[in-house]
Order: C-alpha cells, then sequence, then structure tokens
C-alpha cells in the first residue's frame, strides 16, 4: 500500500516538474534555479506520507456505516499550505460528495458512509497542494462481508479403520476468509483441530479413526474478520456413528440334494468381535436387473453364513451383501463384491412343446411326417437336456422309439392314425411326455378358434381367441413374416388348452406383417386352424403408391394405383391421400379407402396440368409416392364429333332442302334467273305487232326489274292484220314513248335504219315522230337501251333499233318451243347463267357499250327472217359481250370445279347440239346461232 | 535405579502418549473438586466393558502377530513369551467397583507405557511388519480411551483426582533380543491380564 501511494504521489510531482520545465523555458535562469530547488524539496518531503487513514484496514459488514478520518502532518501542511478543509476524498477514483466530510479539527477531516455495499473499496484521501494541484496523501482498502452463520446440522460418520468425517451447513455466503474448524475432545482431553479446506467448508475429515466406546464431543467453530460462532456441541459414541467395512469374501456354494439352495459365507469385518452387525442381502438372477432381498429379520444377527432358499434349479444368482451395527445405529456398509453361484439341476419340469408338419412329398401308402419340437426354456429344463426321447404308436401294440438329439424327427408314416410322444432328459431325470396325435390321413380337421385377435401391447404382439365348445388339449401358435420376396417361414409356439390369450415367444421385428395361425389340437388330431394379420409395431410405409392415370377426361381422371407390397407397408394401410394441384392453385387432398385401387378426380379444368401425389398411411404415419402429372383434354372424348356431325348433318340437310327446294321452284327460280327467251326462230311475224302491248306488265318499274333480262327486251307482238288494239303494247309502247320523251329522245323510233346504224341521235330524235307513223311497214323489234351504267350518264346516246321488218317468232305462244327452250335452259348451269343475268338485271346500262351492237350492223344485209334472228342474237351477243372472253374464262374456271365441272362442259357441248338441232328442226340455214356460240362464247337461250 | 528407570519411563510416556492419557492421577479425598471437560455419559461402565471387550478380542491376535516375527519365538512361546512380568500392577477382582477403578487404571496405565516401549522397538526392528504396527497402535488407541472412561468414572462419581502407577521396564538400553523378550512376555502377560478384567468387569 504505501508503494503505491509513492508511486501516486511522485507520479503527479513528475507532472509538476514538466511543467516547471515548460516554464524554465520562458523564465530567467534564476526563476529556473529557484524552482528546480523547490522541486527537489517537495519530492524529498512527499516521500514521507503526507498524512495517514484510520482506520488502516478495515473490514466492514455489508450494509453498516463505515467511518474513516484523515490526519495530516505539521510539516506537509506547511509545505503544501493546506489544512483539513482541503482534503477531498475519493472512493474507486470517485471523488466522495463534501457533504459526507466532517472537519474534525485544522489537521483532520472525517468520511462517513452508510449501507456500505460494496465488497472491495478503495477509499482515498487527498489534497489540492498550492490549492490547485491534486495530491494523494493516503489511501486504504475498506473490505465488506458479513459474519459467519453458526454452522447447522453437524453430523459425523466413523469409517472403519479409516477416519472420521463431520459435515455440516455452514449457513450464508460471508465473503470473507472464513475459517471452518472441527473440534473435538474427550472428557478427559482434548484433541487437535480440524480446519475445513477452503473448497470445502462444510465438512472436514479427521484423519485417523477414533477410539471407540469413548464419548467425543464435536462442534464446528466458524471464524472471520467480523466474528466467530460455534455451532452446537454433539456428543457421541464413535461407535454408534461407524460405518463398516464391507464384508468381504462372499462365496456361493450349491447343494446337490437340494437345486433349490444356494449357501452363502463371508468374512465379516473386523468391527465385529466387539460390536453385533446386521445384514442386508440381496440376490438376481443373472439376466434379471433387479435385487431380491433376503428378510432382513432373518439377517439381524451377526453370522457369517446364509442359506438362500426356493431358488430355481440350474439357474444362476448373483448375491451380495452389506452390514452395519445391529442396534441400528451408525451406517451400512458398502455392498459388497458380487458373488454368483447356480443352483443344482433337478428333472425337467414341464413336457416340451411338440408339434409335427406333414411334408409334401407323398410316396404311395406312406406320408413323411416332420415332427418337431422346442426346447425347454433353462426354467423348465432344470439342467442341461442331454436328449429328447420319441414314441411313435400306430396301433396299441406297436411302438417305434427314437432317441434324438435335435429337435426334429422326420419318420415316413402310413396312413393311418399315430399318436406321438416326447420326453425331455437331463442328468436328474425325464420331463413329463408331451403327447400328439397324428391323424389318418382321411381326417377331416374342424372346430376352429373363433374371434381370432392379434394386438400389441407392451412391446409384445398378444393373440386372443375364443375356443370352441369342444375340449382342446392344447393350441398350436404358428407366424411368420409376410414377405413378397421371401417364403413364409412359420415359427410356432404351444399354449396350453385353458389359455385363450397369449404372446408369441420370438424374436419379433418392428414394421413386419405376421401372419399368425392358431390352430386347437384335439384328442383326435388338429382342429381348422385359423389366420390372422398383425404387426408388433407398425410405421409409416417406406415407399409410397404409384399413382397413374387410367383415363383422363376433360373434366375428371380416373387414378388407379397398385396396392403396395406388404415389405414396404409397414402396417395396415388405413387410408390414401391424394394430392393434387395445378400449377398455381392450392392443393387439394382427397382421402381414399384403402381397399380402393382406382379413383375419380371430378371437377377438374380442362387443358390443365394436374400434379398428383399419393400417400398411404397407417396408423403410425404416411409416405408419399413420386409424384405424377397429367393434362386435361381441351374437349371431351366424343365432343368434337358431337359438335361436327351435327353440323355436317345441318349442313347437308340444308343443303338437301335448298336442293330440293330449287327442284321443287325450279320453275320459279328460272322464271327469275333464267327466264325463258323467246326463241325468235318460232317467232311467227303474223302475230307480232309492234302495237301489240308486252306480254308482260311493265306498268311498274319494280316488275320490270324483277323481271330480269326483260328489262332489257320487250318483245312487241304485231298483228299485221288485226286490227284488234291491243291495250297492254300500245300501252307498253306509249311506256317507252313516255320514257323517250322523258329521257329527251333517246329511244329510238321503230323502222329505219338499223340501230347500229341510225346511232346518231340527231337522226333519233328528228325523225322520232315521223318515224312512228311512217313506218306503219316496219316492224320495230327493238327497245332502246338508254340509261347509263351505274348512274353514269352515257358519253355516247345508244339507238338499238331494228330495221329489219321481219315479224318477231311468236315463239312464247308454242309450248313445244318453249319446251325447247326449257331444254336448254336445263341443260345449263344454273349459277352462271343466273349470275350472268343477274349482272345484266343489274347493269341494263351495259348495252352502253356500242361494241356490242356493231355485230349485228354487219349482218344487216341478210333477210328479214336472219334479222329477226339476229334481234335475238342482239340480245344474246349483247350480253355476251358484255363479259366477253371474261365470260368464257369464267366458264372455264366453273367448269374445272369439281361440283360443276363435267356437267357445265357437257352442257356447253350440248348447247352446240341443241343449237345445231334448233337450226335443223327449222330446215332452214340457220347457221349464225352455233357461230354465235363460238365466236363470242354465247350460250343459247 | 528404580527411580531412574520411572524417570525415564515417564519421559517416554510424555514423549510417546498424547498429552493426559496415561497421565498418573493423584488419588485425592473423595470430597476433592474433580472435574472433566463435559460430563460423561451415562453408559460409561457399559462402555468400558466394551473396551475390554475389544482388547480382549484383539488381545491374541496382537500376541500372535508379535510372535510371528520369526524364530525362535514361534517354536518357544511358552518358555520366551511367558507372562514372568514384575512389576505388574495387581489387581483386585472381589474389590467395590471403585478399587476395580483404581487397578485398572494403574494396569492400563502400565500396559499403555510399555506398549509404547514395544512399539518403538518394533519400528525400529520390524519397520515392514505393519499389520503388527496396526494391531500394537489400535491397541494403544483404545487403551487411551479405556483411561479416559476409567478417569471420568474415577473423577465424575468417586472424585479420585490422582492415582499412583508404575511402569515396566525401560528396554532402550536392551540388545534387541532382551527388547522383543520383554515385548513378548508382556504381550503375553496383557493377554493374560485383559482376559481377568473382562471378567471383573
Amino acid at each position: 500500500m504505501t508503494l503505491n501511494l509513492r508511486t501516486k504521489k511522485i507520479y503527479p510531482t513528475g507532472y509538476f516538474i514538466k511543467y516547471l520545465y515548460k516554464m524554465l523555458t520562458l523564465w530567467t535562469r534564476i526563476v529556473q534555479a529557484s524552482f528546480i530547488f523547490l522541486a527537489t524539496e517537495s519530492i524529498g518531503v512527499l516521500l514521507d506520507p503526507c498524512g495517514h487513514i484510520s482506520p488502516e484496514s478495515p473490514v466492514v459488514q455489508l450494509g453498516s456505516n463505515f467511518t474513516a478520518v484523515c490526519v495530516l502532518k505539521e510539516k506537509c501542511m506547511d509545505n503544501f499550505d493546506v489544512n483539513a478543509d482541503n482534503i477531498f476524498w475519493k472512493t474507486n477514483h470517485a471523488t466522495v460528495p463534501k457533504e459526507q466530510y466532517t472537519i474534525i479539527n485544522r489537521t483532520a477531516s472525517s468520511v462517513s458512509f452508510t449501507d456500505i455495499s460494496s465488497l472491495n473499496t478503495q477509499l482515498t484521501c487527498n489534497i489540492y497542494a498550492f490549492g490547485q494541484i491534486e495530491q494523494n496523501v493516503y489511501g486504504i482498502t475498506i473490505i465488506s462481508g458479513l459474519p459467519p452463520e453458526k454452522p447447522k446440522n453437524l453430523g459425523c460418520i466413523v469409517n472403519e479403520e479409516k477416519n472420521m468425517m463431520c459435515q455440516w451447513d455452514p449457513g450464508r455466503k460471508t465473503y470473507l476468509e472464513t475459517n471452518y474448524t472441527l473440534k473435538s475432545e474427550w472428557a478427559t482431553e482434548k484433541f487437535a483441530d480440524c480446519k475445513a479446506k477452503r473448497d470445502t467448508p462444510n465438512s472436514c475429515t479427521l484423519d485417523y479413526s477414533p477410539v471407540y466406546f469413548v464419548n467425543i464431543e464435536v462442534w464446528v467453530e466458524a471464524e472471520n474478520a467480523l466474528g466467530k460462532i460455534t455451532s452446537d456441541h454433539i456428543n457421541f459414541d464413535p461407535i454408534d456413528k461407524v460405518k463398516p467395512n464391507p464384508p468381504h469374501n462372499l462365496s456361493v456354494r450349491n447343494s446337490e440334494e437340494l437345486s433349490s439352495i444356494l449357501k452363502l459365507a463371508w468374512i465379516n469385518p473386523s468391527i465385529k468381535t466387539f460390536i453385533g452387525l446386521k445384514y442386508n442381502i440381496q440376490y438376481r438372477t443373472k439376466d434379471a436387473s433387479t435385487w431380491s432381498q433376503i428378510p432382513p429379520e432373518d439377517t439381524s444377527s451377526t453370522r457369517s453364513s446364509f442359506t438362500v432358499q426356493d431358488l430355481k434349479p440350474f439357474t444362476e444368482y448373483v448375491f451380495r451383501i452389506r452390514c452395519m451395527k445391529n442396534d441400528g445405529k451408525g451406517f451400512w456398509s458398502d455392498w459388497s463384491e458380487e458373488a454368483s453361484g447356480i443352483t443344482y439341476e433337478a428333472k425337467p419340469s414341464k413336457e416340451p412343446s411338440f408339434w409335427y408338419k406333414i411334408e409334401p412329398s407323398h410316396t404311395h401308402g406312406y406320408r413323411p411326417v416332420k415332427l418337431i419340437w422346442k426346447t425347454l426354456p433353462p426354467f423348465e429344463a432344470n439342467g442341461k437336456i442331454l436328449d429328447y426321447e420319441v414314441t411313435l404308436t400306430r396301433w396299441k401294440s406297436h411302438f417305434q422309439n427314437y432317441r434324438v438329439n435335435d429337435t426334429k424327427l422326420t419318420v415316413n408314416l402310413t396312413n393311418d392314425r399315430y399318436i406321438a410322444t416326447l420326453t425331455a432328459r437331463n442328468l436328474v431325470g425325464r420331463s413329463d411326455a408331451s403327447v400328439l396325435t397324428i391323424p389318418a390321413c382321411d381326417f377331416q380337421a374342424a372346430h376352429p378358434v373363433t374371434n381370432l385377435k392379434a394386438f400389441p401391447k407392451d412391446n409384445k404382439l398378444w393373440v386372443e381367441w375364443t375356443a370352441s365348445n369342444e375340449s382342446v388339449n392344447k393350441y398350436i401358435l404358428e407366424w411368420c413374416v409376410l414377405s413378397d420376396k421371401s417364403p413364409c417361414i412359420p415359427d410356432w409356439q404351444q399354449e396350453d388348452g385353458t389359455i385363450h390369450l397369449t404372446y408369441l415367444r420370438g424374436n419379433l421385428m418392428e414394421s413386419k406383417c405376421y401372419l399368425i395361425t392358431v390352430t386347437p389340437v384335439y384328442d383326435d388330431g388338429p382342429g381348422s386352424p385359423e389366420s390372422i394379420r398383425a404387426y408388433l409395431k407398425q410405421a409409416a410405409p417406406s415407399k409410397g403408391p404409384t399413382v397413374r392415370t387410367k383415363k383422363v377426361g376433360k373434366n375428371e381422371a380416373v387414378l388407379e394405383w397398385d396396392q403396395l407390397p406388404v415389405d414396404v407397408q409397414n402396417g395396415f394401410i388405413r387410408n390414401y391421400t391424394i394430392l393434387y394441384k395445378t400449377a398455381l392453385g392450392n392443393e387439394t387432398a382427397v382421402n381414399v379407402n384403402s381397399s380402393h385401387t382406382e379413383y375419380t378426380l371430378s371437377s377438374l379444368t380442362s387443358d390443365t396440368l394436374y400434379m398428383v401425389r399419393m400417400a398411404a398411411y397407417t396408423d403410425e404415419g404416411g409416405m408419399y409416392g413420386p409424384d405424377f402429372t397429367f393434362t386435361t383434354p381441351k374437349f371431351a372424348q366424343g365432343e368434337i364429333e358431337a359438335i361436327v356431325v351435327p353440323v355436317c348433318l345441318g349442313f347437308l340437310l340444308t343443303t338437301l332442302l335448298g336442293v330440293l327446294f330449287c327442284f321443287n321452284k325450279r320453275d320459279l327460280i328460272k322464271k327469275h334467273i333464267w327466264p325463258n327467251v323467246p326463241d325468235p326462230s318460232k317467232s311467227h311475224i303474223a302475230q307480232w305487232s309492234p302495237h301489240t302491248p308486252p306480254r308482260h306488265n311493265f306498268n311498274s318499274k319494280d316488275q320490270m326489274y324483277s323481271d330480269g333480262n326483260f328489262t332489257d327486251v320487250s318483245v312487241v307482238e304485231i298483228e299485221v292484220n288485226d286490227k284488234k288494239p291491243l291495250p297492254e303494247d300500245l300501252k307498253s309502247t306509249d311506256l317507252f314513248k313516255k320514257e323517250k320523251s322523258s329521257t329527251e329522245g333517246h329511244s329510238s323510233g321503230i323502222g329505219g335504219s338499223s340501230c347500229m346504224s341510225s346511232s346518231r341521235p340527231s337522226i333519233s330524235s328528228s325523225d322520232e315522230n315521223e318515224s312512228g307513223q311512217n313506218t306503219s311497214s316496219t316492224v320495230q323489234y327493238s327497245t332502246v337501251v338508254h340509261s347509263g351504267y351505274r348512274h353514269q350518264v352515257p358519253s355516247v346516246q345508244v339507238f338499238s333499233r331494228s330495221e329489219s321488218t321481219q315479224p318477231l317468232l311468236d315463239s312464247e305462244e308454242r309450248p313445244e318451243d318453249l319446251q325447247l327452250v326449257d331444254n336448254v335452259d336445263s341443260g345449263d348451269g344454273i349459277l352462271p347463267r343466273q349470275q350472268y343475268f343477274k349482272q345484266n338485271c343489274s347493269q341494263p346500262e351495259t348495252s352502253q357499250d356500242i361494241s356490242h351492237f356493231e355485230r349485228p350492223k354487219h349482218v344487216s344485209s341478210v333477210s328479214e327472217e336472219g334479222f329477226v334472228r339476229l334481234k335475238q342474237q342482239q340480245i344474246s351477243d349483247h350480253i355476251s359481250q358484255s363479259y366477253g372472253s371474261g365470260q368464257m374464262k369464267m366458264f372455264q374456271e366453273i367448269s374445272t370445279a369439281d361440283d360443276f365441272g363435267p356437267g357445265t362442259e357437257g352442257e356447253v357441248e350440248r348447247f352446240e347440239t341443241v343449237g345445231m338441232e334448233t337450226a335443223i328442226d327449222e330446215g332452214m340455214p340457220k347457221s349464225y346461232l352455233p357461230q354465235t356460240v363460238r365466236q363470242g362464247g354465247y350460250v343459247p337461250q | 535405579m528404580k527411580v531412574l528407570a520411572a524417570g525415564i519411563l515417564s519421559l517416554l510416556l510424555v514423549l510417546h502418549w498424547k498429552h493426559g492419557a496415561g497421565s498418573p492421577l493423584p488419588i485425592t479425598p473423595d470430597n476433592a473438586t474433580c472435574t472433566t471437560r463435559h460430563p460423561c455419559p451415562s453408559n460409561l461402565m457399559t462402555q468400558i466393558r466394551n473396551q475390554l471387550l475389544q482388547l480382549n478380542s484383539s488381545a491374541s491376535a496382537l500376541f500372535i502377530a508379535y510372535t510371528a516375527q520369526g524364530e525362535p519365538f514361534p517354536s518357544n512361546v511358552d518358555k520366551l513369551c511367558g507372562p514372568n512380568v514384575t512389576d505388574f500392577p495387581t489387581f483386585h477382582a472381589d474389590g467395590t467397583e471403585k478399587d476395580k477403578l483404581v487397578d485398572l487404571y494403574r494396569i492400563i496405565a502400565y500396559l499403555g507405557a510399555s506398549l509404547g516401549n514395544i512399539t518403538r522397538d518394533q519400528k525400529a526392528l520390524n519397520p515392514k511388519d505393519q499389520n503388527l504396527h496396526s494391531k500394537l497402535s489400535s491397541t494403544a488407541d483404545t487403551m487411551r480411551g479405556l483411561l479416559s472412561n476409567v478417569l471420568c468414572r474415577l473423577c465424575n462419581k468417586y472424585h479420585v483426582s490422582h492415582v499412583d502407577v508404575s511402569y515396566g521396564p525401560d528396554t532402550s538400553g536392551k540388545d534387541v533380543f532382551q527388547k522383543k523378550k520383554l515385548g513378548c512376555q508382556l504381550l503375553g502377560k496383557y493377554k493374560q491380564v485383559i482376559a481377568e478384567l473382562v471378567q471383573a468387569f
């Protein structure tokens, strides 16, 4: 402490010197020398403490108050010009508030602390030298702690011939160095103290064995800086606290006379020479883990041997022994070393389990029978089994004896009934005989057990059944592991006829399926066996089922899977769980009964990929199989057919109806789209009159347009000789006239030059009235087409006027001509014609193409009759020319079409023929018609 | 010489016996003050009897152990180890309990001192015979306890604070054989006396 304080004292002085040296650089050398002198003087003074603190080494109790006083020395006070007012206190380098200071006098200052809680506190007394330099004067360490508590529960144990150890409860922690001293004395003398070790303040061991039969008084004294306290005194005779040495040399010996006893012998500890002992003797069989104990009242006195009775023959037992003072005072010794011995043999206490199997290979008149039996367990064999004796009895007088060391015997028996007996022999004697009836071949087993159940319990597989009404000698339980990979190798056991509940005494494995068969054995032979499956302990399947699709529909899928192999089931499959989901959807779980091997997922979305996985669950858990995906089709099976077939049928029906309709209405259709064209060759002038009103009603413009080509053609039937007025024709004429006037004379007059030659409008317009009057001898059979195409005003006014005087033929009046035309119609294609005429109908202005009328102009020099024909040809030619070669092209295209090609082509040829025939029928050189066809693709109307 | 021998024995007792054990007690009047560190137990006489039994039970073993150290002792036990110990305190078995306790105290004190000499000699003569050493030590400890009990009884009950005792011959100056012979004779005497004491109490 002093050195430490000196260091602290010098350290600030060094600072001070440095400070002075700094000052010396500024001040004069004289001042420098003066300070060096003063500093040297100060150091010499400070080596001697300026004061001291009282108390020097305080130890205070936690929570108590403490006061320390710092007293300055007069010399120091003079050197540093300080007094008690300049004292300040620090604890652990923290300044103590001045409120805790008390100035006692000029040289002494005290500081007070209340409720000391810190275990170690550094307290220093300091001053400010020269009013500003902090200077440590003195320092102390305050140690805090607690006084020892009174030791409690003092007790001692005397280890025989070794030592005496006493223990106690030292009480609370003192935080101080506390000495615990075990004191002991006799009535007449005191023994040396036993000081407890620092790490074991609750015990102390005397290194000598105390003298017995002399009372010793023992107590514990606990002492530290804050106090000393003594425990209660205990006074005892060490013999009453003794823990004897354990008996040693324990030996075990059996008796040939009695197989149920073992004789123990041991050497007692030496203390038994002057005290009585009692014992604990424990024993167990070699393989057991728990001990049995000889009744204490049988071992309550000093002894060195004991005979243990009621033991099992030929069984190894392990023994141990301990002792203590027989009056119960003191402590039990440790257990002796274990010793073992085997009881002597006795004859087997029970007959072996006995059963048989008939081998499958039969020879004529004989059957190989395999007799099997179980080795007796040690507790029934009561010794080493030397051999087994088997006796087979066919009739009452016929014996066969076998002595076997093995546990099986195969014999060839006849088909008769046999009685087999089995005995086991050891060194002492034979067991009772186990009797088994081997029935004749024609024996019919019956009377099986009922209500067969198997269940695991306490890690055993229990089997329970209900006996039949017959008297049962015994039951044979057989079991084997069911596996797809290995055959069923049965194990078996025998139970008495009174047993209805037992467990399988084999090395059963968990997660294996056992097929258990219970066969009752009656006097006349075995009964019908009953079987059941069971698990010792189930587990989750090793593998999950592999699911696949059996059928996938638009909104459903039929999943199927195989039953799990028994090797991977690990338990009874209770149910399956199918989990399926789409790529983005939630997973849906479906539980399926374990008896099913397929399941239909419904309400699926079409054209969607589904992921399916399937788990099989036992009572202990489940296992998922591999994932599986499938995609639902966009259409259901037959859905396409269901749509396409009706549509096709409907289309076909519609087509058929249309065809029928067209066929039924062919006249009407023909009338509208392919009207009869009067055959000029059939016309006769006698019936033609320019004033004859048209046969068709042209009163209405609609009617006119509805007639198609007839809007372009006006047939005027003029009866030259008939004076009878024809109002209709006249009206038609008037109409034309009106039209003519309304169209500023675009219509031509009757008679005069041909329309081609009289295409000049001036001619037509100037001669309009005159022509109507001057052409009484001529025939007007042409109509002026004067409208433009699609409301276009034709650039050239077209007039079509026939200058022929040949009367028109009255073909329509003659049915045969009509028929001829009809034939032509029927031979022509409908669509082309319809299109042709429709276009012509919708484009009446096509007549504006003047070139259409130039051809008749070239033939204007022919006869009157030819001129009349020319009129028709003009019409036809006009139509033909309006399409020109394009029409032919269209025909060619049509002719190459699948539906209409051949017919159309044939019809074209037929047209030619008809044309020719027509010409021939007329009996006139009417070669213009075929020519027209060939030249312009004209189709005769 | 006797005075000198007694002085030496006393010195040996001081050196080898613990403080207070076996120290001669002055025979004081019955009314004299005699105090112990704490009261004696009520079964003190039983403890004394048990201590005598304990000593008696181990005396033969101790004697055998001593004679087993080698010839000629095993084959001449009767000649060499006869209980011919002079000055051995007498015991009056027909006396009162106080007289018997006083006699007992004198005998145990004598035996204790002699046993101390034997132990010292044997540790020097047979330093490796731990069995003999432990038996000698155990017997000496038991005698200490017996003296404490007898003293407690005499003091508390009979207020006897002092008993004049005598000690056996000093063997330190004798040769090895004489040491062994005297030791063997003393153990033989001890075996004989302790049996009589057991009977007396």
